[in-house]
């Protein structure tokens, strides 16, 4: 997910967890941020658009929280269904990840109450995202990245070929365990993540990651393009995916053909 | 030798773990525990790979016991459920609980935070020796756990045995 403000969005500008009610800003209705759970050693770690995450021990283990943040303009029984959905598909993508081999945190407690689910913490993690600005800005680019890259195709054509859309995926929904040069991957975040099948879907899902890699990595081009190699020749299902992609780069957003 | 865990979400709740070998009176604790006249849960020590686990199940049956929404009658009957992969209560209570030739007993106990526990009560009941929480691992049948769970061999590369195990427990219900 984002890391700190969406666009349009009122709020702390730093962590404060207890957030503005009702602030400056004509017409906007300042969200109440959910109390943070009371875990040893707690800290926050990103207050999202849709979610906030903590890091503390739970029962004994380093442990991830994820809050949602209840958003006010819904109808309640609207935010509560779509929220109850986020957290189910969330768990259930976890699950479907771990039985096949794909990695992801393991969940330890889902509470429909507050909306809050507990995961297994990867300690001493760094996202993807961390680690391709590291190497670029120490130097040591092409291979590092290279093998990174094929790395990452690989698991998201293990991924995909589970029927398994993530729908958020970024480099900082990607993380590296120590240490780094293993380049030992596990895929978090799937709050938006579902169950499909469709080519259109999977390619959508690289799309994303396409442009997300465009907005945040300068000079990635070869990087992705190893990726979605590495992918194509991974997974049994990717010619009509990477048909898709194409279809979807041509589509666009802001490509309007009206003159 | 005994294990005490306040649970964070719930401060007014500590679970405590005490582990037993060489039981001699099973099925004499089991019918007790069927009665309902041992405040506590009786758990087969082979079914559990590490205390994490217990600690789960407490967590999460105390949760539902505080939103009235246990799927059995007591908070010690909803532990031995939650750690069960299905939804099943006699299943879970068949694999999980203790069965009368088992020479191993796990029992938790959930009290109120401040209450000290006693443990005399508990202890005094069971004909066997008081052991650490260090013994466990020897106690779990690894393969009987992998298949109770149906951990795939996938899933072995990628994880302890403990977070499949875990991962299951905590969204049955979501499935």
């Amino acid at each position: 997910g984002p890391v700190g403000l969406a666009t349009g969005e009122l709020g702390a500008a730093g962590p404060a967890v207890d957030g503005p009610e009702g602030g400056a800003g004509a017409g906007m209705v300042a969200e109440e941020p959910p109390a943070p759970p009371a875990l040893p050693g707690l800290r926050l770690v990103q207050q999202g658009a849709e979610a906030h995450v903590y890091r503390g021990l739970f029962l004994g283990r380093a442990a991830v929280a994820k809050l949602r943040v209840p958003k006010r303009y819904r109808h309640p029984a609207l935010e509560e269904r779509l929220s109850r959905r986020r957290m189910a598909q969330e768990a259930r993508s976890l699950l479907r990840c771990r039985r096949a081999g794909i990695p992801a945190p393991a969940v330890y407690f889902v509470d429909y109450v507050t909306n809050s689910i507990y995961l297994e913490d990867i300690v001493d993690s760094i996202t993807v995202q961390d680690h391709i600005y590291s190497v670029q800005k120490s130097g040591n680019d092409t291979s590092d990245l290279h093998k990174l890259a094929e790395k990452m195709g690989e698991l998201l054509a293990r991924m995909h070929d589970e029927d398994i859309i993530h729908g958020d995926l970024t480099t900082a929904n990607l993380l590296l365990r120590p240490p780094t040069e293993k380049l030992d991957l596990v895929l978090i975040d799937f709050g938006l993540s579902f169950i499909s099948g469709l080519p259109e879907d999977k390619g959508v899902d690289l799309y994303v990651l396409e442009k997300a890699f465009i907005s945040t990595h300068p000079d990635t081009e070869m990087m992705f393009q190893a990726l979605l190699k590495t992918y194509a020749a991974s997974s049994k299902k990717s010619g009509p995916v990477i048909k898709k992609l194409d279809e979807v780069r041509l589509r666009g957003r802001k490509r309007s053909m009206i003159g | 030798m005994e294990r005490t865990h306040r649970l964070e979400l719930f401060p007014d709740r500590s679970v405590t773990l005490l582990l037993f070998q060489h039981v001699k009176n099973a099925a004499a604790l089991r019918k007790k525990a069927m009665e309902g006249s041992v405040d506590g849960a009786l758990i087969n020590p082979a079914m559990i790979v590490d205390t994490f686990q217990i600690l789960v199940a407490a967590n999460k049956a105390v949760h539902l016991q505080k939103i009235g929404k246990m799927k059995t009658r007591t908070l010690y009957a909803e532990i031995i459920f939650s750690l069960s992969p299905s939804n099943n209560i006699s299943d879970a209570f068949k694999k999980f609980g203790i069965s009368d030739s088992d020479t191993a007993v796990l029992i938790v106990l959930v009290v109120d935070g401040d209450k000290t526990v006693n443990l005399a009560d508990i202890t005094s009941q069971v004909e066997g020796q008081q052991v650490s929480l260090d013994e466990l691992p020897q106690l779990t049948d690894t393969a009987k756990v992998k298949k109770m769970y149906k951990v795939t061999p996938q899933e072995e590369k990628i994880g302890t045995l403990l977070d499949s195990v875990v991962c299951r427990m905590s969204t049955k219900d979501v499935l």
